[in-house]
């Protein structure tokens, strides 16, 4: 008989092949695992030039795994606030009960479902209750009428004090608002609503805006949702209020994932630059970012600027570890994941260039063509006109440039869409329509805000 | 004359005692409204009040809760148990740890800190740098306080130690409170304190909170140091958080004409109650400061002085109510003034009538009496004479007949007891019978009669009696009035169902002023009783009531130039 001798050589290979192994196959079993959030870190590309120190754009993915159909789903903390002043009068009135009626049909017998109107004063119609009196609080709907001022600060407070009977639940706690006028009782600035978001985030409370018409202060609107981590919409008619609280229901109804803690950890010699689009804190290493929930199949992504020291052709290095802490809510348990990065340096261009990650730098772009949205805002806000229609225009034309090189349809879609509203804007100026547009595009992009 | 001074002198005691009344009234309801609004001003103002205070307990709890628990945290850990807190309680705005020297530990100055960091370091430069103490405020603010709540408040040094014990167990912001206590760190072990000690840390425990404005908008900072020689750390106070705690809890305050507004310190309405919504440019009847811990802001209390209705309920309805009261007494007054004028005229008509129909009966009766003794006396041999007396006699009989028949008439259509007999009758014929019967009268006052009768049948059913009465009254009116004219003229047509005969003269007419009172019973146009034409006032009357019993009607019309014209409308009755 004859024996089989394995040199080391031989061990160490076979050794290798089955990691190789396990750690392809353990991307699949990643996928399948349901409930399991997968955060994938990539770097614009995988080969970098070699020798100076150089910027590198990282983004951080984070990929929400299917509802599973086997558990039910966590309870929802749902509570509409609707704006009843006189401009809301007519169909914007009937079509927003129309909406909350159909949002109301959606939840479930184990939902808590409460609605606040508001105009120069506050009223909840309809306390925190489980949605089972489904007649009743239907009644209670259509007997809203319109009349009065906008007391919208009231109004998300008293809906945040409906939510939070029953805070210390495991509920999604969400509040819809809705208004299509100026607040103007209570605080009214935007920085105001903001603050007011960004405490009701640490209750794990989100905001979802809507705005109706083109008379809304749009950008307290995005302000509200953006520091609570809600969705923010503009609809121009009251027509379309029904889709968009069904879509944002649909959101609601499908969390996979709550309290979301990103931590990037970057190598020494790596710094932090900037966060792209998001609010985050860069502390020394250590960059920290926070998402309150991600829907089921949804793609959540944060973009970080980072520096590379000098470097060796040939060479390879990490350049970014990023740790995902969450809460599953269909078993209230923390779970964790994580990503790494590594790249390789070459003085070959060609090899650099062909290691490009088009996805990066494609949602790099429309990142940074969301922020030329911004600014463009703020320039015409300020009456430059023509600066902020440069501004746009110089982001369509990077699109442009990109799409064409990239062969990518969203970039030049993106740039010819930009470009019109360019034009649009040369000729009537920023109308309100085109500010409303711009603004919530914007924070859709920044945010990926799903449900549009 | 007598009478309407009377009448004049009654509405005199009538009115003015009234008219002092409804101003005394309206006076008395005046100061009435005015004190009512008062009380709900001032029971609204009480209100306000409480409120006030409740709204600076709590945030006097609040902040003894959060000096507390920062107090409590583990020096060995500070920043990392501060920085827990800011991310976990919508309280706090930002934290920091500052030490003694200028260093500010936390949060760190540059773009390691996130844009909000940045800015709180900003805006606290002053104390940061240390070109203020942190303990600038705190003698002023407590002095303040105390002055201000002096008769709530307990001995002690510390300003929390000023809230009362029983208002504070009291607060219906109990979640705004607990949230201020919420520890979420282990406090200090007492072996680290021990340690601490013997390190030679003398243990102070100060603390203070400094309301701080910046770019004209206020914002709340809390500070404790609690070794002598250890860092200063705290917290900036979200308001929004605080703001948005209160307003939910404010009372709901129903009145429709009032409004509480919660204003900053740039006079911002914060929040609103009540059924008025007021404007900014609107002037408060109240203003209340809420609290020295958030200094300028004020709780008003406004009224919507276009409320009408709303504001002056209790006036107006007095007002109404008044107002039926005295037009109930001007209409009582009104009616029995035209009632006593009814019954003055109704009087003089009836004297009027009765000397009428007195000098009307006796001077056919006279006549008859007189010729009547002349033939009984037999002193008449003349046959032609006997013949003119009886002749006489019987004309006199029958014009005192008619007069009699006229009286009973009256009464009967006054009382709707007439009862009509309905027969066929031809119109012309009858009419030429009429006129031929009282040729000799007509023929005495050389007055021509014509008679006009258009085409057609004149066939007509109806009050044959009824009728001649009505066509004497208008024929013994023509004679008596147009006797200096020249012609009476009988004018008979046809109009659908009516007949219509008029009787036209050249008198001298009806003066117009009296033309819509002549068919008025009793009425004459002259009324005395040496008027130059005897009679009742009674003709024309029951002419035209019989015409309208029967379905038609009696009109009068002026003949062009001088004249008169009465057109009888007379109705043709189916037969049964």
């Amino acid at each position: 008989m004859e024996r089989i001798i394995l040199s080391p050589k031989r061990i160490v290979s076979i050794f290798i092949a089955l990691i190789a192994y396990a750690l392809m196959t353990g991307g699949v079993w990643a996928k399948t695992d349901a409930g399991r959030v997968i955060c994938r870190v990539e770097t614009d590309r995988t080969v970098l030039p070699a020798g100076n120190a150089q910027d590198v754009v990282l983004k951080i993915t984070l990929d929400a795994p299917s509802a599973p159909l086997h558990i039910q789903r966590p309870p929802v903390n749902l509570s509409l606030v609707l704006d009843q002043s006189g401009s809301m009068g007519g169909n914007k009135i009937e079509q927003a009960k129309a909406a909350a009626i159909e949002a109301l049909t959606r939840l479930g017998l184990q939902d808590i479902f409460s609605v606040v109107v508001y105009d120069s004063n506050v009223n909840t119609i309809i306390p925190a209750q489980n949605a089972k009196d489904i007649q009743g609080i239907i009644r209670r709907i259509q007997q809203i009428r319109a009349g009065g001022s906008t007391a919208l600060f009231g109004g998300v407070s008293q809906g945040a004090a409906e939510i939070r009977k029953n805070i210390e639940n495991d509920y999604i706690h969400r509040i819809v608002l809705l208004s299509d006028g100026l607040a103007n009782v209570g605080p009214r600035m935007p920085d105001d609503l903001g603050r007011l978001g960004a405490a009701l985030i640490k209750e794990n409370i989100s905001v979802t805006t809507v705005g109706v018409g083109t008379d809304y202060n749009e950008d307290l609107m995005a302000k509200l949702a953006q520091k609570s981590d809600g969705n923010t919409y503009f609809v121009e008619s009251g027509y379309d209020l029904p889709r968009i609280f069904a879509a944002e229901l649909g959101d609601v109804l499908n969390v996979v994932a709550k309290r979301v803690k990103v931590t990037i950890t970057l190598p020494d010699g790596v710094k932090a630059i900037d966060i792209i689009g998001r609010e985050g804190r860069i502390k020394g290493r250590k960059i920290e970012l926070f998402m309150n929930q991600l829907y089921g199949d949804q793609e959540k992504y944060a973009l970080v600027k980072v520096n590379i020291p000098k470097s060796i052709s040939g060479t390879k290095m990490m350049i970014a570890q990023a740790d995902v802490n969450y809460e599953n809510p269909f078993n209230q348990k923390s779970e964790k994941s994580s990503g790494i990065s590594y790249a390789s340096f070459s003085r070959d261009p060609k090899k650099v260039a062909k290691s490009t990650n088009i996805d990066v730098v494609k949602e790099y772009q429309l990142n940074l063509n969301a922020l030329a949205q911004e600014k463009a805002i703020a320039l015409s806000d300020k009456g430059k006109k023509k600066e902020a229609v440069l501004e746009l225009k110089k982001s369509a034309a990077k699109l442009k440039t990109m799409g064409s090189f990239y062969n990518d349809k969203e970039l030049l879609e993106e740039a010819d869409a930009l470009e019109v509203q360019a034009e649009s804007i040369e000729d009537q100026g920023m109308t309100k329509k085109s500010r409303k547009i711009l603004r919530t595009k914007s924070y859709q992009k920044k945010y990926q805000q799903q449900s549009q | 004359m007598t009478s309407y001074r009377s009448i004049i002198i009654f509405w005199a005691l009538f009115l003015v005692p009234t008219l002092i009344m409804a101003a005394v009234a309206f006076k008395l309801l005046s100061h009435e409204q005015d004190r009512i609004t008062q009380s709900a001003k001032d029971a609204l103002v009480e209100r306000t009040k409480t409120i006030s205070d409740t709204i600076h307990l709590t945030i006097e709890a609040v902040q003894e809760n959060l000096v507390q628990s920062l107090l409590d945290l583990d020096q060995n850990q500070l920043e990392k148990n501060l920085v827990q807190w800011e991310e976990t309680n919508p309280l706090v705005r930002n934290v920091f740890i500052y030490r003694q020297d200028g260093h500010l530990d936390y949060p760190v100055r540059g773009m390691e800190s996130t844009k909000e960091e940045r800015q709180f370091i900003a805006r606290y430069d002053a104390l940061f740098s240390g070109r203020i103490k942190f303990d600038f405020n705190k003698d002023h603010l407590k002095q303040e306080v105390k002055k201000q709540y002096i008769s709530d408040s307990d001995s002690g040094s510390v300003l929390y130690e000023t809230v009362p014990k029983k208002v504070r167990k009291k607060s219906s912001r109990k979640t705004l409170v607990d949230l201020s206590r919420m520890a979420q760190m282990a406090p200090e072990k007492e072996n680290a304190i021990m340690l601490s000690l013997e390190a030679n840390k003398r243990l102070i425990k100060t603390s203070d909170w400094i309301p701080w404005f910046s770019e004209n908008r206020l914002y709340i900072l809390g500070w404790v140091q609690k070794y002598e020689t250890g860092p200063v750390y705290g917290v900036e106070l979200e308001l929004m958080t605080l703001l948005s705690r209160l307003v939910t809890d404010f009372p709901k305050l129903s009145q429709e004409n009032w409004a509480m507004v919660l204003m900053d310190g740039n006079d911002n309405f914060m929040h609103q109650t009540g059924g008025f919504a007021p404007d900014i440019k609107d002037i408060p009847v109240s203003v209340i400061p809420v609290s020295l811990l958030l200094p300028h802001w004020r709780l008003g209390v406004f009224m919507d002085q276009k409320g009408g209705v709303a504001n002056n309920g209790f006036l107006y309805l007095s007002l109404i109510l008044l107002g039926i009261f005295i037009v109930a007494i001007v209409s009582g007054g009104v009616l029995l003034t035209r009632m006593t004028l009814r019954n003055m005229k109704d009087a003089r008509q009836k004297t009027s009538f009765v000397s009428s129909v007195s000098h009307e009966l006796k001077t056919p009766l006279t006549s008859i009496r007189m010729y009547a003794e002349l033939l009984l006396s037999k002193r008449v041999a003349d046959e032609n004479k006997t013949q003119t007396y009886l002749s006489v006699i019987v004309d006199e009989s029958h014009r005192l007949t008619r007069l009699i028949n006229n009286v009973l008439d009256f009464g009967r259509l006054e009382q709707g007891k007439k009862k009509y007999q309905y027969a066929a009758i031809q119109m012309d014929q009858f009419l030429n019978h009429i006129i031929q019967a009282h040729s000799i009268r007509i023929q005495s006052l050389e007055i021509e009669i014509t008679t006009q009768v258009g085409e057609g049948d004149y066939r007509i059913r109806t009050d044959k009696d009824a009728l001649e009465q009505v066509v004497l009254n208008l024929l013994d009116n023509a004679l008596k009035y147009a006797s200096d004219g020249k012609f009476i003229n009988f004018i008979l047509e046809k109009e659908e169902a009516f007949i219509l005969l008029k009787i036209c003269d050249d008198g001298p007419g009806i003066p117009k002023a009296q033309q819509e009172i002549i068919f008025e019973k009793f009425h004459r146009v002259d009324n005395t009783l040496n008027a130059k034409q005897p009679g009742s006032g009674l003709g024309l009357s029951i002419a035209r009531q019989i015409l309208q019993d029967l379905g038609g009607d009696l009109t009068f019309e002026p003949m062009p130039g001088n004249g008169s014209c009465f057109t009888a409308r007379i109705k043709h009755h189916e037969s049964d």
